[in-house]
């Protein structure tokens, strides 16, 4: 993975040795590298900016506060993504104890309405996005939004490409039927 | 769920880019409108608050240093840092602290090998000298009231004096006592202060959560 061009950006690996050997600094490294390479993820796994916001910084900070166990610290942003996921799923589960789930974007809905009537075809897949599973929304987000490989997908959650297929592809098919629903 | 919703296993193939048989009538439409509209879901998605950088960084400097090992790995693991003082000359002797949080307890016989759990108010504190052709050395601060022998060092084989000791929450101030006359201050703490009788005495602060500085 290249991280910003024209310059030499040093490893996720070489930063997390500077920051556990007192050069707290060097933490901004990562915050930056992987804020914009999970950032949407976190907003589409949430579902809100503000608390995909809110989830993101916890997740740093949880990591910062555990870097030492990273056993890895060249795989620092799949390990990284782990604790990042769980803050997402966190977030999901608050939003969902506070808004009933039918009332997140329902069909016939005001804003899936106004969506639908200026055209915005993501309308209806926002709302279908937040009656799937978080498991099921976390694989469909990584693979259709994010657009990554199942390769990929296997090497951040820690899941068999196979288990990440099945979740795609129940994603897809409780996705077709809920915006067909909505049309 | 009603059957004509799902896709059929070529229309997942189709999706995951693999290689498929045929698709049934208007699956290729059903399907490109669900990437398309991930697509345009996707490029409609803000970007995060790049402030959210800072208010990262303010929460992490207020909890550094970080744990160097893990869990309470970093609590269990000495810091140890030798010197070699140039005034010793004969003596060839190299200082070093080890400092670890543990409650208050006899010290352990195997460093690390102790369970230890987080006490605010206390840090062992463990000094070594290396002074192989010393009789006796000692450690003498303001923590044992400066008193000559109150914490008396053991050798080893090698010629390694070493103690053990519990020190409260705060700055405290040595000097090692070699053969009960020598003061000698550690050269590797991070201040050395002027003693009042021309010497200077080594200084070490001891955080809450065992943050030492030495």
């Amino acid at each position: 993975m290249i991280h910003g061009l024209g310059s030499v950006q040093p490893s996720d690996g070489t930063v997390v040795r500077q920051v556990l050997a007192g050069d707290v600094e060097q933490y901004r490294i990562l915050v930056e590298r992987y804020r914009s390479e999970f950032g949407r993820y976190a907003i589409a796994s949430v579902g809100d900016g503000d608390a995909a916001q809110d989830a993101m910084q916890e997740a740093f900070i949880r990591a910062f506060d555990a870097l030492a166990t990273c056993r890895e610290p060249e795989r620092f942003g799949a390990w990284f993504f782990r604790i990042l996921t769980n803050q997402c799923r966190n977030a999901v589960a608050r939003r969902r104890d506070t808004v009933p789930v039918e009332d997140l974007n329902p069909p016939g809905s005001d804003r899936a309405d106004q969506d639908l009537e200026r055209g915005e075809l993501g309308a209806a897949l926002e709302a279908a996005l937040d009656r799937l599973t978080p498991e099921q929304r976390e694989a469909f987000v990584m693979k259709h939004v994010d657009g990554r490989s199942y390769e990929e997908m296997a090497e951040l959650l820690g899941v068999g490409v196979d288990a990440l297929k099945m979740r795609v592809h129940r994603a897809r098919d409780a996705m077709r039927a809920m915006m067909g629903a909505l049309r | 769920m009603i059957e004509r919703d799902a896709f059929s296993a070529d229309a997942h193939r189709y999706l995951d880019g693999e290689p498929f048989r045929e698709l049934e009538g208007g699956e290729f439409a059903a399907a490109d409108r669900l990437v398309a509209e991930a697509r345009e879901y996707a490029e409609r998605l803000p970007v995060l608050d790049p402030t959210l950088d800072e208010a990262v960084m303010a929460a992490v400097r207020r909890r550094a240093p970080v744990r160097r090992r893990g869990g309470l790995a970093w609590l269990l693991a000495p810091r140890t840092v030798r010197v070699r003082p140039v005034w010793v000359g004969a003596l060839a002797a190299a200082a070093a602290l080890v400092l670890w949080l543990a409650p208050r307890a006899p010290a352990p016989a195997v460093q690390g090998a102790v369970a230890v759990r987080p006490v605010a108010d206390t840090v062992y504190v463990r000094f070594e000298l290396a002074a192989p052709t010393a009789r006796t050395v000692s450690v003498a601060g303001s923590f044992n009231g400066w008193q000559v022998g109150a914490l008396v060092m053991a050798r080893d084989s090698s010629g390694l004096w070493s103690a053990t000791a519990a020190l409260p929450v705060g700055e405290h101030r040595y000097e090692f006592v070699v053969d009960s006359t020598r003061w000698v201050p550690d050269p590797t703490a991070h201040a050395q202060v002027d003693d009042g009788f021309g010497g200077r005495n080594s200084v070490i602060v001891v955080g809450p959560k065992g943050l030492v500085r030495s």
